[in-house]
């Protein structure tokens, strides 16, 4: 049963309480006015209940039912995926070219440059909110010509300029978020750390099936006839189904498709020039965007160098609340004057 | 019901009341507004006081600058406008050549008298080029190699000369790297009388082109090192650790 209305009188007396409040704490209490009995609401008749209570009465198969968890759905996909997720946040970076470094000893170690530009915190990704942990950085800069209304505004509630590329990273809980708006630097990473690399390929083009899948092709001679390069048959005959199967290999564009590279050793970072310097190669040419975090399929750095790394984070980037907080009231300003169309106050 | 309560000015307070309950119902009232939304409100704390209105001094900043989208709209030139912040520290805008300066950090490391970068520089005049005979010297023990530079692959710090000779009568090919530590000595054995017209020379590996063996350069060049210096110059030949006597030293003698 539903709770009683109040009175007509009753309802005008609590609504204009801001204005007569000292009137209106003799007559009324928070809960209820003084001169109407209270309404019931608990009590057998009313459905009252002697079972336990259950945190979602509406949804079957919860804990509280006395069953398992569930082995599916969005809280045990991010249990599931909890051990391959890194602890902390990767960076951006930008491939700048390939080269090698000797050791001591004269070895040679072919290594890939990247260098860090302006890698900072756009956004935080919560499990309450988004559905699961992320931290969003973007590098780079853009000229805000080249940047659309909405992200001109998305970059203004951040306090950050517009940047040329946005990336998320998945962390494991909110241990690893970062706070929005902090710039990150190459010894985020530690020499001697491994890293996984993802960068998109360099683009091919149209690619035959020798070059795009590695086929043999086919003989020179005895008697061939303009098949040197072609695929030859794409599915069985009338036995096996005269059918292609689907996801025969063909010809087609090659290249061009997110490629991780994992377990790379990082061999140098440079605050000053702002590299990392990984070993062996990253897919993608020159200037691509690189994505580097910490290796999944190796332990991640001590726990003492990752609370150093935070910390020094945190120490040069002194007053990010702030500056954020002020951004933020200066986004809300900003939104009320162009909803009113009252922003060139503002200029 | 204002002429009524112009009769009663004070009749009857309830009558007070429900105008005002009225008059807040026009101004309220809607579709999904109930009439009991009142009494929740008595538990919500009231709301803080207005702040001041910020002044356009408060978004207004010397770093913030603004992006005005303008409006084809006749008497409204501006459509909109957004608070744009200056870029933070871009290392990119410092150092624009990463690899660049990558390079000179490590051969600054590697080739720290400057020996190794006069000798393949292109601005040395004495410099080594494609076509003379070098002298790689190693510290993994055995014999110098001794051949014809092929080809120089200029990559910074991992610059790399091709060297060919024949041993045996087999053509052999030895990739040296010009900064790696297991390098300890290049010298120009013999220097090709005129300079050659291409930067890679493959067609020496043809044989109407192939020089061949180049041990009796070697061993002219020995014999030559041996006259003008005695002692222990004249032992394993000069080494790339020696400052500033690289190619000029090594022509004259």
């Amino acid at each position: 049963m539903a709770p009683r209305l109040p009175a007509r009188w009753a309802t005008a007396l609590t609504s204009t309480s801001s204005t007569t409040a000292a009137a209106s704490q003799t007559l009324i209490t928070p809960r209820q006015t003084l001169l109407l009995p209270r309404t019931a609401k608990r009590g057998v008749k009313y459905g009252w209940n002697t079972a336990p209570p259950r945190g979602k009465p509406t949804r079957f198969n919860q804990v509280t039912a006395g069953l398992p968890a569930p082995t599916t759905g969005p809280a045990a996909a991010l249990a599931r995926k909890a051990q391959s997720t890194p602890l902390r946040s990767g960076v951006l970076a930008t491939k700048k070219g390939v080269s090698a470094m000797f050791t001591q000893k004269g070895r040679r170690i072919p290594c890939t440059i990247l260098q860090m530009d302006q890698c900072e915190v756009v956004a935080v990704k919560t499990r309450a909110k988004n559905g699961y942990w992320a931290v969003q950085l973007g590098c780079g800069n853009k000229t805000a010509a080249n940047t659309t209304a909405p992200l001109l505004g998305y970059y203004e509630s951040t306090g950050l300029p517009p940047k040329q590329h946005l990336s998320e990273f998945r962390v494991r809980d909110q241990n690893g978020l970062l706070p929005v708006g902090i710039q990150m630097h190459p010894d985020w990473f530690k020499v001697g750390q491994f890293v996984d690399a993802r960068s998109n390929s360099r683009g091919m083009g149209f690619a035959g099936g020798m070059k795009r899948h590695g086929f043999a092709g086919q003989e020179a001679s005895h008697g061939n006839s303009k098949n040197h390069r072609t695929i030859g048959t794409t599915g069985p005959s009338q036995g096996g189904g005269s059918r292609v199967h689907p996801g025969k290999k063909m010809p087609g564009r090659m290249g061009n498709e997110r490629v991780t590279i994992q377990n790379l050793r990082v061999l140098k970072v440079d605050n000053e020039m702002g590299i990392v310097v990984v070993n062996g190669h990253v897919a993608g040419p020159k200037g691509c965007v690189v994505k580097i975090a910490d290796a999944i399929k190796k332990p991640p750095p001590v726990e003492t160098f990752l609370d150093k790394a935070k910390r020094l984070l945190l120490e040069r980037n002194k007053g990010h609340e702030n500056r954020l907080r002020l951004a933020q009231q200066r986004h809300e300003h900003l939104k009320e004057l162009r909803k009113e169309g009252r922003i060139a106050e503002a200029l | 019901m204002i002429i009524q309560s112009a009769r009663h000015p004070l009749g009857s307070w309830k009558a007070v009341l429900r105008r005002a309950q009225q008059q807040q119902q026009f101004l309220l009232r809607t579709m999904a507004t109930a009439t009991t939304t009142t009494i929740t409100n008595t538990s919500i704390p009231p709301p803080p006081p207005p702040s001041s209105k910020p002044k356009s001094g408060w978004v207004k900043s010397k770093k913030v600058k603004f992006h005005v989208i303008k409006s084809t709209v006749p008497g409204k030139p501006i459509r909109t406008a957004f608070a744009v912040y200056p870029r933070g520290h871009s290392a990119r805008a410092i150092n624009p050549e990463a690899l660049k300066t990558f390079h000179a950090q490590q051969i600054k490391r590697l080739d720290k008298t400057g020996a190794r970068t006069a000798l393949f520089s292109k601005a040395n005049p004495d410099a080594a080029k494609p076509g003379d005979v070098l002298q790689v010297t190693t510290n993994r023990g055995g014999e110098p190699f001794a051949g014809v530079c092929l080809s120089i692959r200029r990559a910074g710090v991992d610059t790399a000369i091709l060297l060919r000779n024949q041993l045996t009568k087999i053509g052999v090919e030895m990739w040296y790297k010009v900064y790696s530590p297991t390098v300890t000595g290049i010298e120009i054995i013999w220097r090709r009388p005129k300079r050659a017209r291409r930067a890679r020379l493959t067609y020496m590996r043809k044989p109407k082109h192939d020089m061949g063996n180049v041990d009796h350069l070697v061993e002219a060049w020995r014999r030559t090192r041996n006259v003008f210096t005695s002692g222990k110059g004249a032992k394993a030949g000069q080494h790339l650790g020696r400052p500033g006597k690289h190619a000029k030293g090594k022509r004259g003698r």
